[in-house]
């Protein structure tokens, strides 16, 4: 039986490729950090959050995301969104999401028990 | 201290890893996310946030040290395919350096017990510490070839290399045998090198200096001589067959023993030459031949691949 420490590294290298895509694909429209974050969770891809903030800020040095402060009903909140470069990244590694998906789905039929 | 103190002071933790161009506005957004997270903490419990939600919460969203990493691209010194590759070739220079350190520091003649710790002294200060100049030049060099094969991918790509290849081709290995018999053709006659260079004026002091003593030609150098001139064939052999084959690379381990042999015969059995200094000189470089040979042959014999299978047996 495979112990739950192998379980957790393997489940967390299974994650960390997703996570990605899955920040890009909610930032269609303007998400600051922690709503983000919460937006994320709602649909089940719960991410740390030191592992999210920084992450919006590698992204947006890599060219993919813009963003702005903007004081609204609170305190000034960073906002990030996808530019121009981020939604024909997100297109073509959803594609390639989809793909693996679709193999995965098939690797793991013909292989169960 | 409060919630709210122990969060400022957790971004300042992080904020001052960051660069300074963007370590004030990172720490803003990080203090108004943090402080927002706190506060839904709060509410979902139904009090005040405290220092301990507060600590338990920033535990929980890294420590500083890994979470400023985390807003910079990752920075590779030494690539993780080198990382083994590197922790060995510490451990081995660092393990000749000491090890060489420490005999040369109990040389010394030791009366007490507290000569000995004086000399631990003298070693740790004087060989130890020094010795940390390696891994240093280890981390350049691995760094530099990982830059290098970043720089210009297309020449780290793997190419085919037989393993029974001439190293240099025939080209190389006619200059090697070339050279083997012009180094015998002195060595039996060491002062030839001084008639050749000075047409037989050589100072006399310089003629004894490289003149054998009588206990050494007759005893080592026939062997020593022939076992050396025993490789000319070896090689030739080589070059014509165009490759390294079993037979051949098996010839050349036993010669390369047998040389060391010889030689280590010769440095322990007496003097070489007449002059102390030639001798003296002689025998350092033969013993570092000798350690160059053996060092050689076992790395050559560790790094053999002969593919097996293990004895788990099959399905």
């Amino acid at each position: 039986m495979v112990g739950t420490d192998v379980f957790g590294k393997l489940e967390l290298e299974l994650r960390r490729g997703v996570v990605v895509l899955a920040t890009l694909s909610q930032l269609r429209k303007p998400r600051y950090g922690y709503a983000l974050r919460q937006a994320l969770a709602d649909k089940g891809m719960a991410i740390e959050e030191g592992t999210l903030y920084p992450l919006l800020r590698r992204l947006e040095t890599q060219g993919v995301l813009t963003s702005q402060w903007k004081i609204e009903d609170g305190p000034p909140r960073r906002y990030y969104a996808l530019n121009a470069d981020g939604r024909k990244l997100l297109n073509r590694l959803a594609q390639c999401w989809q793909g693996m998906n679709e193999t995965m789905e098939q690797v793991l039929k013909e292989d169960a028990p | 201290m409060t919630a709210n103190e122990i969060i400022e002071a957790y971004v300042a933790d992080v904020a001052v890893q960051l660069p300074r161009k963007q370590r004030n506005d990172v720490a803003f957004e990080l203090r108004a996310l943090l402080q927002e997270q706190m506060q839904d903490r709060a509410d979902a419990v139904g009090h005040a946030a405290d220092a301990s939600m507060a600590t338990d919460m920033l535990r929980a969203f890294g420590n500083p040290r890994d979470v400023a990493a985390r807003y910079l691209p990752a920075l590779t010194i030494i690539e993780p395919a080198d990382g083994y590759k590197f922790l060995r070739a510490s451990v081995i220079g660092l393990s000749a350096i000491w090890v060489l350190g420490l005999l040369k520091h109990l040389q010394q003649p030791l009366q007490s017990g507290w000569d000995l710790l004086s000399v631990m002294g003298q070693w740790w200060g004087g060989t130890v510490i020094p010795s940390l100049w390696w891994p240093g030049l280890l981390v350049v060099m691995f760094g530099s070839a990982a830059w290098t094969r970043r720089r210009w991918p297309q020449d780290a790509e793997w190419k085919p290399l037989a393993t029974d290849r001439l190293r240099g081709g025939r080209a190389a290995m006619v200059m090697g045998v070339i050279g083997m018999v012009c180094g015998l053709y002195v060595l039996t006659e060491p002062s030839r090198v001084l008639d050749i260079l000075w047409g037989g004026q050589a100072a006399p002091a310089a003629y004894q200096a490289l003149t054998y003593t009588e206990a050494f030609l007759q005893r080592q150098a026939p062997w020593l001589f022939a076992l050396i001139a025993l490789n000319i064939p070896l090689y030739v052999s080589v070059i014509i067959k165009g490759r390294w084959t079993d037979p051949l690379r098996t010839l050349e381990k036993s010669l390369a023993l047998a040389d060391c042999a010889a030689m280590a015969w010769a440095v322990a059995d007496g003097p070489i030459f007449l002059s102390t200094g030639s001798d003296q000189t002689t025998k350092v470089l033969m013993t570092l031949i000798i350690a160059w040979t053996l060092v050689d042959l076992l790395v050559r014999k560790l790094r053999r691949v002969r593919p097996a299978p293990s004895q788990q047996g099959y399905f």
